[in-house]
């Protein structure tokens, strides 16, 4: 009967805003995220992003995560660095803390989010020389 | 044959294109205003453009306004027919918000004509 | 009558192509006199169109008069007839074989035939012959599009192969050499035309090329190794027929039909030969010499054509204003324009032009015009000339005897001018003359190589004296003369006593003047000159460093005569010009102009004959045409000049020297100067010459200086100069 009508997400929607920790930081959650979902806290990557995984909601809803919270609203998919990629697009199950046979390089790049839109997006530049040469004062 | 086109030449005679008089011209080109005025309206709606009625209107009339000097018969029929054709290509809509819009123009500037900035500009 | 040149010619030319040249001078005699009775004219029928020709003619100028172009590739109007290629063959009635029209003087009656079967089958033939040991690599031959070989061989040729030689092993094969930076060499490709040596050995006066072996084996080169280095090299480029010789700088650059011609005039020398300038996307590809009979012929010196690379290096392409660390920095047109027109405004009328080398006669009026509406007055040259009335008389600074008359001069002295170098298509016109006409040339000055033999009288400049005053021996040669004409450079009446030797020689020369012809020339080297002194501006920078302007224009001034040294600390120097250079480098402002070949512009040549250059390619960057600059400022200023396009500036040119518009037409100057004696007498310093030798020639100004090219060249003779050494060391 409360299934029917509802009353039990009612009430988790109350466990929800219970777990943000209060109606306000529910709202500015709600805000932030366009969502408001409980979920067990499945790990936490380096530059802060947390990652949730909820398996009573549908699939491909039930992975998720919270940006770093000093991004604020410019948070962006590609924030999600390479290890966490996989689990957040269920390439795999085993997130990367249970995971233990991920390689690990001393060579391997730091992730690095899109740049594009921002001083330092990549500029495509002419590689043919000027047809002509023009004069430098300031040589010799 | 030769005679002929002399004296053509000499009155000055002309095949009109549509009008014959000058009166018939008049009522062509207010029978265009009046087409376009009425649908004025309905243009600013379907094409969304960021114009009110009023200023399409007064944008109409400058349209006009501009052609005020023309006295040749086929010339103004001319034009009327060359209005038509704009207006049947808006009212169709066979051209696009851009179209309309640019009978502001408001993204040309005007090509200097005094030499100094000509100069800067790098025109001749 | 004839034989004198022809033993003359023979002395000079003393190469195994004697047999060639001995027939060059015998042909061109005959054609360069005009006799003084006409001989009767013979009748001949060429493809049975009846015509009346000279005795003597060949049977391939009789074709040409009635219209008929035989097809020819080592017969050139101005070589030698050499008659080796044999494509000229036409069949003659009732000779038993074809003979070749370029050799054959025609007998009277005689019936040509020049597209009978007997003509075309031996043209096929001939053409048979060539092709089987030329390669086949048009695609990838420069010459590819403008071959008179591929032209002909569509024309005349064949229309299929005989050849089955598939195995490689028949086709003669060369090795290529290296003449030098200027021209490249694929001899496989050569169809042994000789038209190479001929220039050499007739026009250039270098006997470098020749031939070697005979027959299939017969090869073109320099016996020896050895390059190619002469101020004329470039015109063997034109004359090969084939891809043989071909333009280094120009190699594998573009092909004919994708460039745009411009014809245009030089400005790298005072000659102001006629060019056209080939271009492509807004870029200057080559240079290419057009023909003009009254200045340049068909030939072109080897800075005109090889420095426009020069014209892409070290430009102005952003005005320039020097910023309070002493750096010049790239402003925008406004800023630059304001920063000068506060200079002006502060200078109350202490403003100044020097106009430089390269410098067009509208520049210099616009520039003149405003510096006279800032009331100042101090307009001159950088070039230096002789001071006071000397100017005022046209004559008195032009080539009167006209370049193309020296050819008929028959005695010639030479006032410390280097004619080979300065003016190199002047010095082909006094060859020509020596070679055809029994010139007598003496020079005063340096000993130079002006490849034809000279009398170097010495370098005391009181022999100009001795020679005015009839007590030399030259003076008789002189003073019997014809046409007799003395030559001044511009290096002598630089001198301080240049208005003395100037005074002297144009004294003398009222004695030597004939009806039609005045033997007083002075030949310039800078193109701007003559055109200066026809719109009032005045020789020399004393002048204006005495005055300490305020403000100095340089237009175009970059021969490094004016120092930040010699001005005063506060002078405002404002650089108008195309190039970045000694100009540009001491300039407070940086105002970039166009460069010859990117505006319509006039100049006028050191005889004043006034020429007009055409737009090949736009500004680089945001450069203007330089009479508009200050057309420009003048506005900045609040006192603008009165004319906003060409058409009203050339308008105020004619107000101001009305032959300066009629372009290309020479106006007679006035003859009758009597110069005022100057109080200064000659002084004994001996007389020099600045271009002595082929690498003082290649950079003379702005342009020629920033080219690769030409810089190569320079390498190239001290190379070859090293290698000589080591070779006579080793001899020794």
């Amino acid at each position: 009967m409360a299934k029917f009508l509802g009353i039990n997400r009612l009430g988790r929607l109350f466990q929800a805003i219970r777990e943000a920790g209060g109606l306000k930081q529910a709202y500015l959650k709600l805000y932030r995220n366009d969502d408001l979902k409980t979920g067990k806290l499945i790990g936490i990557d380096k530059y802060g992003n947390r990652y949730f995984e909820n398996p009573y909601y549908f699939y491909g809803r039930n992975r998720w995560v919270e940006y770093s919270p000093h991004v604020n609203m410019d948070y962006d998919g590609s924030q999600i660095p390479a290890e966490w990629y996989g689990w957040m697009h269920y390439k795999t199950d085993l997130p990367p803390i249970r995971d233990g046979c991920r390689p690990k390089h001393k060579w391997i790049a730091d992730h690095s989010e899109n740049l594009s839109g921002t001083k330092e997006a990549y500029m495509p530049y002419s590689t043919t020389p000027p047809k002509v040469e023009a004069w430098n004062p300031n040589k010799k | 044959m030769a005679g002929r086109e002399a004296v053509k030449r000499a009155v000055q005679q002309v095949r009109p294109i549509l009008s014959v008089d000058r009166e018939e011209a008049r009522k062509r080109a207010l029978n265009l205003y009046k087409a376009w005025y009425r649908q004025i309206p309905y243009i600013v709606m379907d094409y969304d453009i960021p114009m009110s009625i009023e200023q399409c209107r007064s944008k109409l009339r400058e349209e006009f306004v501009k052609h005020r000097q023309v006295t040749d018969i086929r010339v103004i029929d001319m034009l009327v027919i060359k209005g038509q054709m704009e207006l049947k290509e808006t009212v169709e809509i066979w051209k696009q918000k851009g179209h309309i819009m640019r009978y502001w123009k408001e993204s040309q500037d005007p090509k200097p004509t005094d030499f100094l900035s000509k100069f800067i500009q790098g025109v001749n | 009558m004839i034989r004198a040149p022809l033993v003359k010619a023979l002395g000079a030319l003393g190469s195994p192509t004697h047999q060639i040249a001995s027939r060059a001078v015998r042909t061109s005699a005959v054609l360069a006199q005009t006799p003084a009775k006409a001989p009767e004219k013979i009748e001949v029928f060429v493809d049975d169109i009846p015509v009346m020709v000279l005795p003597g003619t060949t049977v391939l100028q009789a074709a040409a008069e009635v219209g008929v172009e035989i097809p020819r590739f080592c017969y050139h109007e101005r070589l030698a007839v050499a008659g080796n290629c044999r494509m000229c063959l036409v069949e003659v009635e009732k000779s038993p074989k074809p003979v070749a029209a370029c050799a054959m003087p025609v007998m009277k009656g005689w019936r040509i035939k020049t597209n009978s079967d007997l003509t075309r089958k031996a043209r096929e033939g001939v053409m048979e012959f060539l092709l089987m040991n030329h390669p086949l690599d048009c695609p990838i031959c420069d010459q590819g599009g403008e071959c008179d070989l591929q032209d002909q061989a569509m024309a005349f040729g064949s229309d299929r192969s005989r050849f089955t030689d598939i195995n490689y092993t028949g086709k003669r094969a060369v090795e290529d050499k290296d003449i030098g930076p200027l021209v490249k060499t694929v001899m496989t490709r050569c169809i042994h035309c000789t038209r190479c040596v001929r220039f050499a050995s007739e026009i250039a006066g270098v006997d470098d090329l020749g031939t070697t072996g005979r027959g299939n084996d017969m090869q073109i080169g320099t016996y020896v190794e050895k390059l190619f280095l002469t101020e004329l090299s470039g015109n063997v480029i034109d004359l090969c027929p084939v891809g043989a010789l071909t333009n280094k700088p120009y190699s594998f650059v573009a092909r004919p039909w994708e460039i745009r011609k411009v014809d245009s005039i030089d400005v790298l020398d005072a000659v102001g030969s006629n060019i056209v300038v080939s271009t492509r996307t807004n870029e200057v590809l080559r240079i290419l010499p057009r023909e003009n009979e009254d200045v340049n012929e068909e030939w072109l010196a080897d800075k005109s054509r090889f420095a426009c690379d020069g014209l892409k290096r070290q430009r102005l392409v952003a005005p320039m204003v020097r910023m309070p660390n002493g750096e010049l920095q790239a402003v925008e047109w406004e800023g630059a324009l304001i920063a000068v027109a506060k200079a002006l405004q502060k200078a109350k009328g202490q403003v100044a032009g020097i106009a430089g080398q390269l410098a067009d006669v509208e520049a210099m009026v616009a520039l003149k015009d405003l510096v006279n509406r800032l009331d100042g007055e101090l307009l001159v040259t950088e070039q230096d000339f002789i001071k006071g009335s000397g100017i005022e008389v046209r004559s008195s600074y032009l080539l009167n005897s006209t370049i193309a008359g020296l050819e008929q001069a028959d005695a010639v002295l030479l006032v410390g001018t280097n004619p080979r170098y300065e003016a190199p298509l002047v010095n082909t016109r006094l060859r020509k003359a020596y070679v055809h006409n029994e010139l007598q040339i003496a020079s005063i000055g340096p000993k130079i190589d002006l490849s034809y033999q000279h009398n170097n009288l010495g370098a005391d400049p009181n022999l100009v004296k001795d020679v005015c005053n009839g007590s030399h021996a030259f003076s008789k040669v002189l003073e019997g003369a014809k046409k007799p004409a003395i030559i001044i450079g511009v290096d002598v009446l630089e001198r301080p006593d240049g208005a003395a030797i100037h005074a002297t020689i144009s004294e003398y020369c009222q004695k030597l003047k004939k009806p039609d012809w005045n033997p007083f020339n002075v030949l310039h080297n800078s193109a701007s000159q003559v055109g200066a002194f026809d719109v009032g501006y005045q020789p020399g920078i004393q002048a204006v460093l005495q005055a300490q302007p305020k403000v100095l224009f340089l237009l175009n001034a970059d021969a490094g005569k004016v120092t930040r040294d010699q001005l005063p600390k506060d002078c405002f120097v404002v650089y108008i010009g195309s190039h970045g250079d000694n100009g540009a480098s001491i300039a407070d402002a940086v105002l970039p102009g166009a460069a010859y070949t990117e505006k319509q512009a006039i100049y006028v040549n050191t005889e004043g004959r006034p020429q007009q250059t055409l737009p090949g390619v736009s500004p680089p960057g945001m450069a203007r045409e330089d009479w508009k600059i200050l057309r420009a400022l003048s506005e900045v200023v609040g006192k603008p000049l009165a004319y906003d396009n060409l058409d009203e500036l050339r308008a105020r040119l004619e107000s101001l020297a009305p032959h300066l518009t009629r372009l290309g037409e020479l106006q007679p100057a006035s003859g009758g100067e009597s110069v005022a004696k100057p109080s200064i007498s000659i002084s004994s310093t001996p007389i020099d010459v600045k271009q002595k030798e082929l690498r003082d020639y290649f950079m003379t100004d702005a342009i020629s200086r920033a080219s690769p090219t030409m810089a190569k060249c320079i390498s190239a003779v001290n190379k070859q100069q090293r290698q000589d050494e080591a070779r006579s060391c080793a001899a020794v």
